[in-house]
This record gives structure tokens, C-alpha cells and sequence, in this order.
């Protein structure tokens, strides 16, 4: 009885529950872990499919396009429309395309890409891993004697870790274009003086900087989703549950590789 | 050409799903699986095939490939029946390059024609009906030629002449290979044309070992309670554990 009764109080529920969240996590780190191993193994051998490289690499890049592209445009659309009549106000209109221009390399253009390509691809690659799992396919894939982490998941976080950088500054320069147009509508802002003020706020390093960081967050999203997705198992319901898990740990894991590079190239 | 298991213990989450499991079977021999849902069956031929460990005891299978068929068929959805059925030629590292694109056209034509199918090479799995789907799963599993065979419930939810046409698949393949097969199934049919031996599995334990022909004649209770469908007998059906 008395068991009984210690069972049902809250914190003894509420540790239990954290228990079994923090055995989750734990869980869910080292298959990720696990799976990064395997991958990288493939990778440095070069032991990648082309084919397959190629076909998830026009996935992960052109499928994503309007999605990443309209995210970053209307982002630099807004902080241009709020900051413009300001610093124009200021006598700070000189500067706008030199703020754009460091705000979207540091910053803005690869995290919120990576939002993008996480809502687009990230998802679709944990779906669709998680319902290959729990329909058996996987299981058949390896009965067949045809490794599933090199024909699946190495294709897939080699793309994302290519292709990034590509959507990335790509995005960097329509968002740049949209801010331009937007400070000049907004406040008057010559093309000229914008574009002017711009090249001083392009600096090399951050460019560099950025690209490498993107590449991160590719291979990093791609990675988790797909391991997120590849250790499903039960049913339909695990397939939501690993997509969102998959998400959240993307979104977590780009938040702190954006940290991580921040604190490598700029302290 | 042989699958020997001895002693053979899987537990999932304390529970023990097979307990204390041995038998063997021989090359050009069928060993049926029987026994109620959550019975373990799957499991069986999951860990001699590799996909899942057990917890302790021994398996021993002779040289070869494994193959094994799955209770859903497990075709890969994103491939059409032709890339299906050449997966494993195509992708093994072993086999790369191997075959030709008209090699592959035959193979995968000759596979689908025992099977009772032709013409069905550019379809997708979502748009064949379950038991194409399932002989489709057939003709991928046995491309490679292997030396045993498993089937998890391979006529399950087909009509009888499918069912049929897939016994006397079982038996032909197994006759051809040489093969050491088993076959998880509920159906008496596919016992009585596609089996040698049975083995029944109740609450992970082998509840009768023998010929096909002895657990027909049902004189062990389990077999006649499984052969009669009867409720009554030594197996409760609403297992509670
Ligand atoms: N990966 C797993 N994790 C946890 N439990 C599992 C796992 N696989 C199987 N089980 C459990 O093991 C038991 C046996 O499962 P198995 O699939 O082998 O049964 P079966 O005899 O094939 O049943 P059916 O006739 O329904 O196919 C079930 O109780 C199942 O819940
Ligand atoms: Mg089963």
C-alpha cells in the first residue's frame, strides 16, 4: 500500500519522467554519434555513390530553393525596413548596405537557410527513413548483404555538407538584394550607396567563415534527421515521433555549431 | 547446407521471447514455424539471419547467403519491380559491374515468370496488390541464389490459388537449391504442401517437434488444438504475462 502511494506522488512521477528523458536523449546522442562514426568511415574512404550523390544533391539543394530563399528574403526584408528610415534618420544611411552585408555573411543567411532546409529536407529524409524502418525495408536491406548506412545515409549527409554552402550564399545574396531595394524604397537609399557601403561590409573571413559554417550545418541536419529517421521502430506513430525529434534536434544542434563558430572566429 | 540452433534465449524488455530454443534443419528440408501471434516466430528468423542477437545459446548456419522474405514484404517503395528485383546485383560491392543492363532484364524476367508474373518490371510496389507484392519480395530475396531460405508468413492474407502458387514455389525453389528453408505460417495449407518438419512455439518454449505428417495426425494436444482452432486446450489464447 504504502508503495503504492509513493508511486503516485509527483515528484516521484516527475523523476521518473526525467529519467526517462534524459535516457531518451542519451539514447537518441549515441545513435547519432554511432551513425556519424559509420559515415565518416565511408566518407573518408571516398566510397560514395555518385549517382546517388548526385540525385540527393539536387534534392537537398533545388527542392529547398524557394522555401530557404523566401525565408532569408522576407528576413532581411523586414530588419531592412526597420533599420533603414532610422539610421537614414540618424545620418547613418551610408551604412545600411554595410550592415546588411555583415549581418546576413555572420549571421542571418546560414541559420536561417538551415531553418529552411531543416523544415524541407530534414523532415522529409527522417519520414522517410522512419517508414523504411518500420516496414521492414531496412531489415531487408540488410538481409540482402547492401549496407543501408552507406546507400542511404552517406549519399544524403555528403550532399547536405556540398550543397549547403551553395544555398547558403546564394540566399546571402537575394536576401542582400532585397535589403538594398527595401532601404531604397523605404528610405531612399541610392543603389549605388548601398552597393558601396556593402563591399565594405563583405569582408573575406566572414564569407569564408560562413560558407564553412553552412557546410556544417548541411552535414549536421542531414546527419541527424537521417539517424533519427534509421533508428525508428514500432509504427505510424514513431515515424511522427522521430521527425520531430529529428527537427528539434537539428534545430538545437545548428544553434550550437552557430555558437561553436562564433566562438572559434570571433573572440 | 544447414541451420543448427541450440539452446537459443531472446529477451525484449526482461521478457523472454524465446526460451531454451533448439532444432536444426537440414539442407533440401522445409521446417514450418508455428504458434500464436507474439509467439516469437519473427523473432527466430530475425536472429538467424543476423538481424537481431541473441541473448545467449548457439546458431550455426553453413556457408552461403541467407535469405528471408518478410511478413509485409519489405519492398523498397522508392524502386520500381525490375530495380527491385536487381537490388542486390546491382548494389552488393561484390556483384558491382557484374551484370549487364540486358543480364538484369533476363534475370529479373525469368524470376517473375515462376512466380506467375511478367510485365509488371516498371511498376511500383504501391501500385501492385498485396500478394504481387509479396512474390515480387520472393524473386528479390532468391536472386542472389542463396543457400537458406526464410519465409516470415509468406502466404498470409492471399487467396487460396495465390497461396498455391506460392507453396509449390517454396517446394520447386527448395528442390533447386538444395536449399535449407523455413517457413513461418498460420495456414494448414502451407504446412501440409510446403513443410517436412514443425516446430510450435507456445510463450517461448517448443510445445512439439516432428514431422509434418505427425503434427497432422495431432495427437500432441498443442498440435490438435492448432489444427482443431480450437479455444479450448492447453494453450490460452488471452495470454496474460
Ligand atoms: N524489437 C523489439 N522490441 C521489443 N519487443 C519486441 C521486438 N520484436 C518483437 N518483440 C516482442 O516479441 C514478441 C514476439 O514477436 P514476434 O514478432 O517474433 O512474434 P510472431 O510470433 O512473429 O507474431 P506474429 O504471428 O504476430 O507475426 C512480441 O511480444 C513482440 O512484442
Ligand atoms: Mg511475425
Amino acid at each position: 500500500m504504502s508503495e503504492y502511494s509513493l508511486k503516485n506522488t509527483l515528484s516521484y512521477r516527475f523523476l521518473r519522467q526525467s529519467a526517462k528523458d534524459w535516457k531518451d536523449f542519451l539514447v537518441t546522442f549515441g545513435n547519432i554519434g554511432k551513425d556519424f562514426n559509420r559515415v565518416i568511415k565511408y566518407i573518408l574512404r571516398l566510397e560514395i555513390d555518385a549517382n546517388k550523390l548526385i540525385e540527393q544533391s539536387s534534392r537537398f539543394a533545388f527542392d529547398s530553393l524557394p522555401i530557404t530563399l523566401t525565408i532569408v528574403s522576407m528576413t532581411a526584408i523586414i530588419i531592412s525596413m526597420q533599420i533603414s528610415p532610422e539610421l537614414v534618420k540618424q545620418g547613418g544611411g551610408n551604412f545600411i548596405g554595410m550592415m546588411s552585408a555583415i549581418v546576413m555573411t555572420r549571421e542571418l543567411s546560414a541559420i536561417m537557410s538551415g531553418f529552411a532546409i531543416i523544415s524541407m529536407i530534414g523532415s522529409s529524409f527522417a519520414s522517410e527513413l522512419a517508414s523504411m524502418s518500420v516496414t521492414d525495408q531496412i531489415s531487408a536491406m540488410k538481409v540482402l548483404r547492401v549496407d543501408p548506412v552507406k546507400y542511404l545515409i552517406v549519399p544524403r549527409v555528403t550532399a547536405g555538407f556540398i550543397m549547403m554552402p551553395f544555398v547558403v550564399i546564394l540566399s546571402s545574396f537575394v536576401g542582400l538584394f532585397f535589403a538594398g531595394l527595401v532601404a531604397n524604397i523605404t528610405a531612399g537609399v541610392s543603389a549605388l550607396n548601398f552597393t558601396t557601403s556593402m563591399w565594405q561590409g563583405l569582408f573575406i573571413k566572414d564569407i569564408m567563415v560562413m560558407l564553412l559554417k553552412s557546410a556544417f550545418f548541411g552535414g549536421a541536419i542531414a546527419l541527424i534527421s537521417c539517424s533519427c529517421g534509421y533508428s525508428t521502430r514500432g509504427g505510424a506513430k514513431d515515424v511522427g515521433i522521430s521527425t520531430t525529434k529529428a527537427v528539434v534536434w537539428s534545430f538545437l544542434a545548428i544553434a550550437f555549431l552557430d555558437w561553436i563558430f562564433a566562438i572559434l572566429f570571433y573572440m | 547446407m544447414s541451420i543448427i540452433v541450440q539452446n537459443l534465449v531472446k529477451e525484449f524488455e526482461g521478457k523472454k521471447v524465446l526460451d531454451d530454443i533448439s532444432f536444426t534443419v537440414n539442407s533440401g528440408e522445409t521446417l514450418g514455424v508455428v504458434g500464436f501471434s507474439g509467439s516469437g516466430k519473427s523473432t527466430i528468423l530475425k536472429l538467424i539471419c543476423g538481424l537481431l542477437y541473441a541473448d545467449s545459446g548457439k546458431i550455426q548456419t553453413t556457408k552461403g547467403d541467407i535469405a528471408m522474405t518478410f511478413q509485409y514484404s519489405a519492398l523498397f517503395d522508392f524502386l520500381n519491380v525490375f530495380e527491385n528485383i536487381s537490388f542486390p546485383l546491382v548494389e552488393r560491392p561484390e556483384f558491382k559491374g557484374k551484370y549487364s543492363k540486358k543480364d538484369l532484364e533476363r534475370i529479373v524476367a525469368e524470376n517473375l515468370k515462376i512466380l506467375g508474373l511478367k510485365d509488371i518490371e516498371d511498376k511500383y510496389p504501391s501500385e501492385l496488390s498485396g500478394g504481387m507484392q509479396k512474390r515480387v519480395s520472393f524473386a528479390r530475396a532468391i536472386v542472389t541464389k542463396p543457400s537458406i531460405i526464410l519465409y516470415d508468413e509468406p502466404t498470409a492474407g492471399l487467396d487460396p490459388v495465390s497461396s498455391t502458387i506460392i507453396e509449390d514455389y517454396i517446394v520447386s525453389l527448395k528442390n533447386e537449391l538444395n536449399a535449407t528453408c523455413m517457413v513461418v505460417t498460420h495456414q494448414l495449407s502451407t504446412i501440409k504442401r510446403a513443410t517436412d518438419k514443425i516446430i510450435m512455439l507456445y510463450k517461448g518454449k517448443i510445445v512439439f517437434k516432428g514431422t509434418t505428417e505427425e503434427f497432422l495426425k495431432a495427437e500432441n494436444p498443442y498440435a490438435k488444438q492448432f489444427i482443431d482452432a480450437a479455444i479450448e486446450g492447453p494453450m490460452d489464447i488471452l495470454q496474460e504475462d
